[in-house]
């Protein structure tokens, strides 16, 4: 019983943060994911992706209890097993507002977009498909 | 009736015998030619001056320490801007191929390996290279500097000096090596039949689009069911980065050619690399690539993607010069030998398995890729005054 509370109590709260983790003025995420009480709003700069050409990902985070930490973006195509020939850069730009920098899609198919988050003892992955033509 | 011929993509597909989907991803390997941009790390690129100046530089042996090997020793115009070896011979043989540069402007990375992240920074790496012009800056200083056509043409290109010995060896160098990638920028190819039936699909035309002999067009296909359009993607046919395709790397007496592996490394510890005093790149754009490109494990016996365009012109083929022919290219992609692609290659990769008529299909195709006029020496440019 207690654990069950425990995983109620956890869900309000995730849902609580989810609904205080509001993007930046100006900031149009392209995407939000929720995961275990962590969200992160992101876009690409630019906002379209083009194959072989370089972008960025300006992303938001937010969670409970103590702030989490974007620690990396990364990408890879999990039908091909390889991911990206290109490392990404990750500057926190101050008040859970992160930029990862030197990503590229080489190749056409589908990629899986990741962002990894610290915070509160463990650490969380969030992802998503991003389908390049 | 010509209108009468013009049709949506669906039933161009269907008169053509070709699959839903296979006309938008035709479509997508033009329009042909494509215009490369300006290169922003070299202020010299697009200028005339420099272009002339790049034009007798590629042609001139006195760039080699011996006086005996030119740009175009290597790069021959009526060889495809190759020279139809296995393994390229400057000073010596070395190990690789002898890359085309026609529309190299439109690369990203230089050389197999990618060493190189601009044209003009891979341009002065034969120059002092033992194995091929064995040459150094200073030579090339006092090239530029006694030979009075060539130092004006420097002098218009890159502003003169006060004094013409008082250009720095490591700046003639570099302006060499400018010069010569403004030249190789002006070094592009023209269309192939491919293109008239990719712009014939494009417009709908299916009357023109049937011109296109039926062998290439079944080859179209095929190639685009092989996946072989992952890699060799856009209107340059090559996603412009690297890949491991099965290709044997051991060089003999226990070496390895390591490939992108050796390539990161070197490009990262490049004096001329992008991130480096010789960019003239000042928005740092140019330089994103070096900054963050990465050499992993998976990096290890890969090399780049080439161009598929104009390969009539460009035999042998594969980075060390393997395959005579087209036709074996094409069996090497049928029989892969999945043993020798390791652990960490791409699961994109399996045998084709093709059929004799299979392969010949693929042929007709990879045929059509080339400007039958490609190969030839271009005009010297004249400045006026030099």
């Amino acid at each position: 019983m207690i654990r069950a509370a425990a995983v109620v109590a956890g869900l309000v709260a995730s849902v609580a943060i989810a609904e205080a983790c509001e993007p930046p003025s100006g900031f149009t995420p392209r995407g939000r994911l929720e995961s275990a009480g962590v969200v992160v709003l992101f876009r690409t700069l630019p906002p379209v992706i083009a194959l072989g050409r370089h972008f960025s990902v300006e992303a938001v985070v937010c969670g409970d209890g103590t702030p989490p930490a974007l620690t990396r973006v990364d990408a890879r195509m999990p039908e091909h097993r390889h991911g990206m020939n290109y490392r990404p850069t990750l500057a926190s730009k101050g008040g859970g507002r992160y930029v990862a920098d030197g990503l590229m899609f080489h190749m056409p198919g589908r990629w899986e977009l990741s962002f990894d988050v610290e915070g509160g003892g463990r650490r969380t992955r969030l992802a998503t498909d991003v389908v390049i033509d | 009736m010509v209108l009468a011929a013009i049709v949506g993509a669906t039933a161009i597909a269907a008169a053509l015998g070709l699959g839903e989907g296979d006309v938008r991803r035709l479509t997508a390997h033009g329009p042909w030619p494509q215009s490369p941009a300006r290169d922003p790390s070299n202020a010299a690129s697009g200028n005339a001056a420099a272009i002339a100046l790049g034009h007798r530089l590629f042609f001139d042996p006195r760039l080699s320490v011996n006086g005996a090997v030119a740009c175009a020793t290597c790069h021959v115009p009526e060889r495809g801007w190759t020279d139809g070896r296995a393994r390229a011979v400057g000073l010596t043989q070395v190990e690789r191929n002898t890359p085309t540069i026609l529309d190299v402007a439109l690369h990203r990375w230089f050389s197999w390996d990618g060493k190189a992240d601009s044209l003009w920074s891979q341009s002065l790496k034969p120059i002092v290279d033992p194995r091929e012009m064995g040459a150094s800056a200073a030579h090339v200083a006092k090239l530029v500097r006694s030979d009075a056509a060539l130092a004006c043409l420097h002098a218009k290109a890159f502003g003169a000096p006060r004094d013409r010995a008082a250009v720095e060896p490591e700046r003639a160098l570099v302006h060499a090596g400018k010069a010569l990638a403004a030249f190789m920028e002006t070094v592009r190819s023209g269309r192939a039949p491919f293109d008239d039936f990719r712009d014939a699909l494009a417009r709908g035309d299916a009357e023109a689009a049937a011109r296109y002999p039926a062998a290439a067009r079944r080859g179209a296909t095929l190639f685009l069911k092989s996946d072989c359009h992952v890699c060799h993607i856009g209107p340059a046919f090559t996603n412009g980065e690297f890949h491991d395709v099965g290709v044997p790397f051991a060089l003999g007496g226990g070496r390895v050619d390591a490939g992108r592996f050796e390539g990161v490394k070197r490009v990262r510890a490049d004096r001329f690399n992008l991130l480096g005093p010789w960019n003239d790149d000042r928005s740092g754009v140019a330089a994103v690539k070096t900054r963050h490109v990465e050499a992993t494990h998976a990096s290890f016996g890969q090399f780049k993607t080439p161009s598929l365009r104009n390969l009539l012109h460009t035999a042998p083929y594969m980075h060390d010069g393997r395959y005579a022919t087209l036709r074996e290219v094409v069996r090497h992609y049928s029989e892969l030998d999945m043993e020798r692609i390791h652990t960490h290659g791409e699961q994109l990769l399996r045998p084709l398995k093709l059929s004799p008529s299979e392969i010949d299909d693929l042929v007709a195709f990879l045929e059509s890729l080339t400007d039958p006029t490609a190969a030839r020496m271009p005009a010297r440019p004249s400045i006026s005054g030099c």
